[in-house]
C-alpha cells in the first residue's frame, strides 16, 4: 500500500507533527461550516446541510466497508429506521420532543442493526452483502405495505421539534441553527468514528478486513467483533435518518429502499473508503454533481447516465476515491 | 512405552495429551486413532512423509478443524472441537505453514494485534498507541526474533525469512504456554534457517514446542523428543536417538 496508510497506522514517529497539522485543518473546515449560514443563500444552506447528513451515513458505513471490509446493503434500513423512530416519537409526544426522536430513532436503528448483525456476520464478502440486500427489502416492504403505522406509500408528515433543554433554552430550529445542530452531531460523531478506529477494537476490525483467519487465531471472537461493528455502523447511520426526518419533517418509504444503500457504497468509493473523510466528500460530489447537471439540463433530464459514466471514469482513474489521490498528491 | 499408571506417579502431567484422535474427510481416513501427550518443556518434532496427517493433526489441536472422534486435553482443559480463537486464549499459539501475516499493516502493528488479544481488545475509545503495556509486550516479542530494528517497515515488504519469523513473534505475543510451528523453515535460505533454529532453541526455555518438519538433521538436532506419522497413524515415538535407531522408521522414511 502507501505511505498514508504507513501514516496512520505506525505508533510513534512524527506522531505529535501529523496531529496538530490534522487538528488545525479540522478547525479550519469546522470554522468555515460554522460561518456557512451567513454567507450562504437559503438553497444552498439547505443543500450543504443535507451533505453532511449524508456524509454521515456513508461515514457510519466507511467503518463496516473501509475498515471492516464487509460491504452492508443494509444502511438503507438503518437510516430508514431512524426516521421512523424519529417520525414515530415526535407524532406521539406532546410536545415534540427532539431528544426523545433521536433516542427512538437511534433504537430503532440499533435494533434493526443487532438484527441484521446476528445473521449476516457469519457469512463474509458477497453473501455477507447479499444477506444485509435481502433484509434490506424485507424491512422495506414491512414500511411499504403496513400503512396503519407508517403511513404506507405516503410516509409520515410531523412538524420540526424545539431545541429544549429544560430550564435552560427552548427555541424553534431555523435555517441557521438546524445547520449547526447537524454540524455539531456530524462532527462529533467523526470524531468518535475516528477515536474507534484508531482505539484497539479498530485494529481488530482492519485485522479482521486483511486476514479474517489470523485474527481468530491469534485469539479473537471474530463474530461478536463483527457485530458489534455492524451495530455501531447501524446507530451512526440511524442518527443520519434521525436528522434527516427532522430536517425535512417527513420520514418517507423511498429512503428504506436498498438504492440509499447503493448511493451510501457510491459515496463512499467516489471519497475514498477507510478515509471516514473521503465519504463525507464523497457525498458532497455526488449531490454536487447531480445539482449541476440538472440546473444545465433541466429537472427531466436523465442525470443519472453521466454521473455514472464519471463514476466509472473515477473507478479507473482514481480507485482510491478523492481523498485518496488528494492523499498522494499531498504527500508528492 | 510406560503405562498410564507410571505416567500418573511421574510428577507433572502432560500439558498437551490426545486421545483416539481420529479425523476423517468423507471416505478417507487422515488420522486413524492417535494417541499422544506432550509433557511441559518438551520440544516435540512430528515428522511424516507427505500425507501423513501431520498438518491435519496441527489443525485439530489449534482448532481450525473439528475431530470426527478423540478427546484432546491442554493444560488440564477438554478443548476439544473449540474454535481457534478459544483455544488460542487457552494458551495454544501456532505459526503458519503458509505466511499469514496482515501485509499492509506495520511489522509493529501485527505483533501488537496479537498482544492486544489478551488486555484492552474491546477497548474503543482510547488511541491504541498509548498502551504502554501492549507496546512493551510488542517491542519485547518483536526482540525475541530479532526484528526490532525493522519495527516500523510494512509487513509486506519484509523478506521471506523476516515474514517468517514474524510469524513467531505474533504467535509470542499472545503468550502461549505452546507454540506449534508448521515448517518454520521452508523456503528459507541456508543462514536463514540457522538462524531460526538459534531462535526456537531460546524461546524453547519458557515454553513447550510442537515442531512439524522435513528436515531431518535440522530435527535431530533440535527435539528433545520424535513423533512419526505414517498414514494417519503414530508410528513410533522416542528420543531422536531411539527414532534414528528404529527399524520401522527407517523402512518408511529415513531411507538414506
Amino acid at each position: 500500500m502507501t505511505l498514508a496508510s504507513l501514516d496512520r497506522i505506525s505508533p510513534r514517529k512524527g506522531r505529535l507533527s501529523h496531529t496538530t497539522v490534522f487538528w488545525m485543518v479540522f478547525a479550519v473546515i469546522m470554522a468555515l461550516l460554522v460561518i456557512a449560514p451567513f454567507v450562504l443563500p437559503v438553497f444552498w444552506l439547505k443543500f450543504l446541510t443535507e451533505i453532511l447528513i449524508w456524509g454521515l451515513l456513508a461515514m457510519s458505513s466507511d467503518l463496516l466497508l473501509g475498515y471492516t471490509g464487509l460491504i452492508s446493503f443494509g444502511h438503507s434500513v438503518f437510516f430508514g429506521l431512524g426516521m421512523y423512530g424519529a417520525a414515530g416519537a415526535l407524532l406521539h409526544s406532546h410536545p415534540a420532543n427532539l431528544w426523545l426522536a433521536i433516542l427512538c430513532g437511534l433504537a430503532g436503528a440499533g435494533g434493526a442493526a443487532l438484527f441484521v448483525a446476528y445473521f449476516s456476520t457469519r457469512l463474509r464478502d458477497v453473501y455477507f452483502a447479499i444477506t444485509t440486500l435481502i433484509f434490506a427489502q424485507i424491512f422495506y416492504v414491512i414500511i411499504f405495505t403496513w400503512t396503519s403505522v407508517t403511513g404506507g406509500e405516503n410516509g409520515l408528515i410531523f412538524s420540526r421539534p424545539h431545541f429544549a433543554i429544560p430550564f435552560l433554552v427552548d427555541f424553534k430550529f431555523d435555517r441557521y441553527t438546524m445547520h449547526w445542530f447537524v454540524l455539531a452531531l456530524v462532527a462529533g460523531s467523526y470524531v468518535l468514528l475516528r477515536r474507534i478506529t484508531r482505539s484497539p477494537f479498530g485494529m481488530v476490525l482492519q485485522s479482521i478486513r486483511e486476514n479474517e483467519a489470523r485474527t481468530r487465531a491469534i485469539g479473537y471472537p471474530v463474530d461478536r467483533y463483527k457485530i458489534v461493528a455492524v451495530m455501531l455502523s447501524g446507530l451512526f447511520a440511524g442518527l443520519a435518518g434521525v436528522l434527516y426526518a427532522v430536517q425535512n419533517e417527513f420520514a418517507a418509504p423511498d429512503f428504506v429502499f436498498f438504492i440509499t444503500s447503493g448511493d451510501t457504497i457510491i459515496f463512499n468509493v467516489m471519497g475514498g473508503i477507510g478515509t471516514l473523510v473521503g465519504p463525507i466528500v464523497g457525498a458532497g460530489f455526488f449531490q454536487l454533481l447531480r445539482e449541476l447537471l440538472s440546473r444545465l439540463f433541466g429537472d427531466q433530464f436523465p442525470y443519472l447516465i453521466p454521473v455514472g459514466m464519471v463514476f466509472i471514469v473515477m473507478i479507473i482513474f482514481l480507485p482510491q476515491g478523492l481523498m485518496g489521490w488528494a492523499r498522494r498528491w499531498l504527500n508528492q | 512405552m510406560r503405562s498410564p499408571a507410571d505416567r500418573r506417579g511421574a510428577a507433572p502431567a502432560p500439558i498437551l495429551q490426545i486421545e483416539g484422535l481420529t479425523v476423517r474427510f468423507g471416505g478417507l481416513t487422515a488420522l486413524n486413532d492417535v494417541n499422544f501427550s506432550v509433557m511441559p518443556g518438551e520440544v516435540r518434532a512430528i515428522i511424516g512423509p507427505n500425507g501423513a496427517g501431520k498438518s491435519t493433526f496441527f489443525n485439530c489441536v489449534t482448532g481450525v478443524l473439528r475431530p470426527t472422534s478423540g478427546r484432546i486435553v491442554f493444560d488440564g482443559k477438554n478443548i476439544t472441537g473449540r474454535p481457534s480463537n478459544e483455544v488460542s486464549q487457552r494458551g495454544i499459539a501456532r505459526s503458519y505453514q503458509i505466511t499469514n501475516i496482515l501485509p499492509n499493516a506495520t511489522v509493529f502493528e501485527n505483533v501488537r494485534v496479537a498482544a492486544q488479544s489478551r488486555r484492552h481488545a474491546w477497548s474503543m475509545l482510547r488511541d491504541r498507541g498509548s498502551f504502554n503495556d501492549l507496546n512493551e509486550k510488542a517491542e519485547s516479542a518483536l526482540n525475541q526474533v530479532g526484528l526490532l530494528p525493522k519495527a516500523q517497515e510494512l509487513a509486506a515488504n519484509l523478506s521471506h525469512g523476516e515474514q517468517r519469523n514474524l510469524e513467531i513473534g505474533i504467535a509470542l505475543a499472545t503468550e502461549p504456554k505452546l507454540l506449534c510451528l508448521d515448517e518454520p523453515t521452508a523456503g528459507m535460505s541456508a543462514a536463514e534457517t540457522h538462524d531460526t533454529i538459534e531462535l526456537v532453541r531460546r524461546i524453547a526455555s519458557n515454553l513447550t514446542i510442537l515442531i512439524v518438519e522435513h528436515d531431518m538433521p535440522l530435527v535431530m538436532e533440535l527435539a528433545t523428543r520424535i513423533t512419526v506419522f505414517h498414514y494417519g497413524e503414530v508410528l513410533a515415538d522416542g528420543s531422536p536417538a531411539e527414532i534414528r535407531d528404529n527399524s520401522r522408521v527407517q523402512e518408511v522414511y529415513l531411507k538414506t
